[in-house]
């Protein structure tokens, strides 16, 4: 049985200023990226998201910008060992419906430091507080032949496979909290750059510049870019993804040749 | 990944495996695993490592009519069966988040057991050699059972008539680890063929990676059609040193003896066997893995 889908992110949709936002004199935050195309380059080191913005700030207390740059989002499969018998043994798959791909802030200072625990749930903004997609009851789905637990957001286990999908992410640099990732260049400008690792997922991405006043959210600017990879391995992957059998026997041909070669050139020598 | 370091592993690797008269995946693979390349992705992109050293090693046995390709041919087709059976197998185990356990309990037992039988007929060969014993007569004969199966066929170059049923038996059993272990199995295949089957010695080894290479090249296009787990940069630079290292150890095994080979070869398949196993008993650093599957 498939449960639908949540609707895809931004999952907080800032609602409009009651003000007008061409009202001068007003908190608030606009930003903009240098490129809304990231072309990552499969090859070598990944590439990165520079993000532009100003503060327009006319109060006398200060504000903070926490920039959130979140990845498409897609089922994820775990499994977690335990040890029967002596044996250390996988579990069947867990499924969490969506998780974003990518998942990254960049703030001013450290997030807990700008916006208490509920603020920040509320926004989902922070690792802790994204939203990865489970259902209110677990149940299990047949994908390939094989039987997955989804996972129940009520489960007691529910944030230990939460927090292991978070690390391995982590681990892998696809999930990360900056406090250090915006920087002002001048007054009210300021500059945050967010890395992307070569195995960041492709397609369209969300941006969301917050800007927080006394521990709440004053302002908030939506972005969106798309993130494609190029270079000579994407090329092979997407080719080994298209036409598989092909790629296959291309492989054992030019294996066959290199030994077929190493015999020849040593045989002269 | 640095590859010049896949260069060099893949040289040393191929030195091994030509000192040795090997193909070396069983030791590829766990190389590639310790160091951190997913073991679906090792088993499967170093096959074609296994097809580039057989290749070279079919090429010279069979300039010296070394090859017995009648023998061959019949065990390969049972081979493409086994690997298809395998692939089919693996990918299932894979999905299943399993294929880690399938790869750690097939080394830990089949290498393990191959590799305690090769040092203990090794050693024991080395013992008598020092005590100055003389070699006892070996048994001769071949099971009964061989030849009380149809469909027999005659194998001039073997010097077998025999039924074609336990060679497809056996081509089709080494396929399947094929696939499931990324071996070229000759380390299953060439004692058996010795010592069961009693084929014409000087044609074991030659005939032996005739039938390696069409399995293990059938398991890669199968591997990189239902699985997509072949790594062609991967498996390019593993097997570019390879080819050149296999040349180096192969001119150096000559100046060991048979029984000394054996011997360290044999400690070798059985410490990869304990190591790969180990997996299964030690407690992980993290309880927690991705699985492969809907993201890709």
């Amino acid at each position: 049985m498939m449960v639908p889908l949540p609707p895809p992110p931004p999952a907080y949709e800032a609602p409009a200023p009651e003000r007008s936002i061409a009202t001068q004199g007003d908190l608030r935050v606009a930003a903009a990226l240098t490129n809304a195309r990231v072309r990552v380059d499969s090859g070598f080191r990944g590439a990165s998201i520079v993000l532009y913005g100003a503060v327009f700030n006319p109060t006398d207390r200060p504000a903070d910008v926490v920039v959130v740059v979140r990845g498409p989002d897609a089922p994820v499969r775990l499994v977690r060992k335990s040890r029967n018998l002596g044996v250390w043994l996988n579990s069947r798959p867990v499924l969490f419906e969506g998780a974003p791909g990518f998942y990254m802030t960049a703030s001013t200072r450290s997030l807990g430091d700008i916006a208490d625990f509920g603020q920040l749930r509320r926004l989902g903004v922070g690792v802790d507080h994204l939203r990865i997609d489970a259902p209110e009851e677990s149940s299990t789905v047949t994908r390939y032949g094989v039987r997955d637990v989804v996972i129940s957001r009520l489960g007691e286990d529910y944030l230990d496979w939460r927090r292991a999908v978070i690390r391995l992410r982590e681990a892998a640099a696809l999930y990360n909290t900056d406090p250090e990732g915006v920087q002002f260049v001048d007054k009210g400008l300021f500059r945050a750059e967010v890395d992307l690792p070569t195995v960041a997922p492709t397609g369209q991405y969300f941006a969301e510049v917050w800007l927080f006043q006394d521990g709440a959210p004053v302002s908030v600017s939506n972005l969106t870019l798309t993130v494609e990879k190029v270079g000579l391995e994407r090329d092979i992957y997407e080719f080994a993804h298209r036409s598989p059998w092909l790629y296959g026997i291309l492989c054992v041909l030019l294996a066959a040749f290199t030994g077929w070669a190493a015999s020849r050139i040593f045989r002269r020598n | 990944m640095n590859w010049p370091f896949l260069v060099i592993l893949g040289a040393v690797v191929g030195f091994v495996s030509g000192l040795f008269g090997i193909g070396g995946g069983f030791l590829m693979a766990p190389i590639l695993v310790f160091m951190g390349i997913p073991p679906t992705v090792a088993v499967a992109s170093q096959a074609s490592h296994v097809v580039a050293s057989s290749t070279s090693g079919v090429i010279s046995y069979s300039g010296q009519g070394l090859v017995d390709y009648r023998i061959g041919g019949i065990m390969a087709g049972g081979g493409a069966l086994g690997a298809l059976l395998g692939v089919e197998i693996f990918r299932y185990m894979r999905l299943l988040g399993q294929a880690d356990l399938v790869v750690a309990v097939s080394y830990l037992l089949f290498l393990g057991v191959i590799g305690s039988l090769m040092l203990k007929e090794s050693l024991t060969e080395i013992l008598r050699q020092r005590r100055g014993e003389t070699a006892p007569r070996k048994e001769r004969r071949r099971p009964m059972w061989l030849y009380g199966l149809p469909f027999r066929m005659r194998f001039p170059r073997s010097g077998l008539y025999i039924s074609v049923i336990p060679l497809i038996a056996l081509g089709g059993f080494v396929g399947i680890l094929s696939a499931i272990m990324g071996v070229g199995g000759g380390f299953i295949l060439i004692p058996v063929m010795l010592y069961v089957l009693r084929m014409r010695a000087s044609v074991v080894v030659g005939t032996s990676l005739f039938q390696i290479i069409i399995t293990t090249a059938i398991t890669t296009v199968l591997q990189a059609g239902r699985n997509q787990t072949v790594d062609i940069v991967l498996s390019s630079l593993l097997l570019f040193g390879g080819v050149v290292g296999a040349q180096y150890g192969a001119r150096l095994s000559g100046r060991f003896r048979a029984e000394s080979l054996r011997a360290a070869l044999g400690m070798i398949v059985l410490a990869v066997g304990v190591y790969m196993g180990l997996e299964l008993f030690v407690r992980p650093g993290d309880l927690f893995s991705l699985a492969p599957g809907v993201a890709g």
